[in-house]
């Protein structure tokens, strides 16, 4: 024979398992709903009511392998990681106009993220790493879409490597992802699984050497 | 009674003897294995020098490493030609004049096969037996751009060391692979100038970049990528596929080879001249 309050305890657990259970489940169904509004919220295209500002892009030019700084004048919002993302894709619309110099079919949402982060420190006893990191998340439909190619590749990454420091001077590292996810190389050539300095891409490139038709 | 004594004296004279014999040929036997100098001169007087080994010159090995191939098509060239072709006709036809000049060509891949960029590595860092390859040159073509791209690792020079990082293994060769891009330019300015045919300069673009395999390469080591020529208004005048401008390419990349071999026999030269 089970004795009274025995029974009276299980019931009281019972009760009090149910009720945390519901309360679980509608917490992660918040959680969801407040990740849903934030990705609804991060900025898709650059602010209107931003005031313009000037920006240095560094575009990339296929005929000899240079990236050639050029101002434009474009609202820019205030955080630094959607100012990023803004710079990026007016960078990229450059690119997928007809006329582009160095021409990347365009993707909606090209440059999902750009996240900033403090420069990890290197080995023990190593110097420590200033400026920030800044881990550029690309759709999977623009790097799907580039063209393949070594020249065509590490032109497009020094040029996100570029203009990224040349406006947000404290950028010194740059990472990619893809969907989220690492991948190997952008389009079967160019490292995507490396760490990029910022000053490589801004370092002057070899000067070209032309030559006539064969 | 003498002839059983002198009996006995042969019997043990020739045991003595076979004793003897058994020793002499355990001793030799606990002896290593004599190199063909030290037996050269086993026979000689003592007092003669001791001859140096003729060791026979190193080959000159150059790795052609055909990007893409399999499953990988790599890039679209023109309508229905893919990257893999491309490559391997180049790695072909290069390997061929590169053997009639003499040198050992070892090539990633001979047909249509898929390669990790790992395996593509491994075969590249082990030729040469040891001494390492001369020269390994990854071969790519692309629609974009115009003329011969030539790209060396992006990584940082840094000191030979016994133990290499395998993304990085590139680092003590960069200097070596910039001369050898240096050479690899000037051939393209020459254009294949070999003393039988010239067939005129192509445009090349020098840059770094950070390619897996490249950087990961044991030996001096260029990525080239063939583009097509273009004119002033950006039209494609003569294309990837265009057989007579591959010859011309092969033929710069060759004579770029006899460049590289001579330079580094000269270099060798001093060298050996400094020996004691």
């Amino acid at each position: 024979m089970i004795p009274r309050y025995q029974k009276i305890l299980f019931l009281v657990l019972l009760v009090v398992s149910i009720a945390m259970g519901a309360i679980l489940v509608r917490l992660r169904e918040r959680a969801h709903d407040r990740l849903l509004k934030g990705e609804d919220l991060a900025p898709t295209t650059a602010p209107v009511v931003a005031p313009s500002e000037q920006a240095t892009l560094l575009v990339a030019n296929d005929m000899d392998e240079s990236l050639v700084p050029e101002e434009r004048s474009l609202p820019l919002p205030k955080d630094a990681g959607a100012r990023a993302r803004a710079l990026l894709e007016r960078l990229l619309e450059i690119y997928a106009s007809p006329d582009a110099m160095h021409p990347v079919p365009g993707a909606p949402r090209a440059v999902e993220q750009v996240f900033l982060l403090p420069v990890p420190n290197g080995p023990a006893g190593k110097s420590e790493a200033k400026g920030q990191l800044a881990v550029v998340n690309l759709a999977a439909a623009f790097a799907d879409g580039h063209p393949s190619g070594i020249e065509a590749e590490t032109l497009t990454v020094e040029s996100i490597c570029g203009t990224l420091h040349a406006n947000l001077p404290q950028i010194t590292q740059v990472r990619f992802l893809v969907d989220g996810q690492p991948r190997a190389t952008l389009a079967g050539h160019a490292d995507l699984s490396r760490t990029y300095l910022t000053t490589e891409a801004v370092s002057p490139r070899p000067s070209s050497v032309s030559g006539a038709k064969p | 009674m003498i002839s059983i004594f002198s009996s006995i004296l042969q019997r043990f004279c020739g045991v003595l003897l076979t004793a003897t014999v058994a020793v002499a040929g355990l001793s030799c036997l606990a002896q290593p294995a004599p190199t063909p100098q030290t037996a050269g001169n086993s026979a000689t007087a003592p007092t003669a020098p001791p001859r140096a080994p003729e060791r026979p010159s190193p080959r000159f090995v150059v790795v052609l490493d055909a990007a893409h191939g399999g499953d990988d098509n790599g890039g679209q060239l023109g309508a229905s030609v893919a990257e893999k072709t491309v490559t391997l006709d180049l790695s072909v036809r290069l390997r061929s004049l590169l053997t009639a000049r003499g040198m050992q060509v070892i090539t990633t891949r001979e047909g249509n096969v898929s390669l990790t960029n790992d395996a593509r590595v491994q075969i590249a860092n082990h030729a040469g037996s040891g001494a390492g390859a001369a020269a390994c040159l990854s071969l790519h073509a692309s629609q974009t751009g115009s003329g011969v791209h030539i790209f060396v690792s992006s990584l940082a020079p840094a000191p030979p060391s016994r133990f290499l990082a395998w993304k990085t293994a590139q680092a003590p060769f960069v200097t070596r692979s910039l001369r050898l891009a240096s050479v690899v330019n000037s051939a393209f300015e020459r254009g294949g100038d070999t003393g039988e045919t010239t067939a005129g300069p192509i445009a090349v673009n020098l840059a770094r970049t950070s390619l897996p395999t490249v950087d990961s390469m044991t030996c001096p080591a260029v990525a080239l990528e063939i583009a097509p020529i273009r004119g002033e208004d950006r039209k494609v005048v003569t294309e990837v596929t265009d057989p007579q401008y591959q010859t011309q390419v092969v033929q710069a990349l060759a004579a770029a080879m006899m460049a590289w071999r001579t330079e580094a026999e000269s270099d060798a030269q001093p060298r050996k001249a400094g020996q004691p």
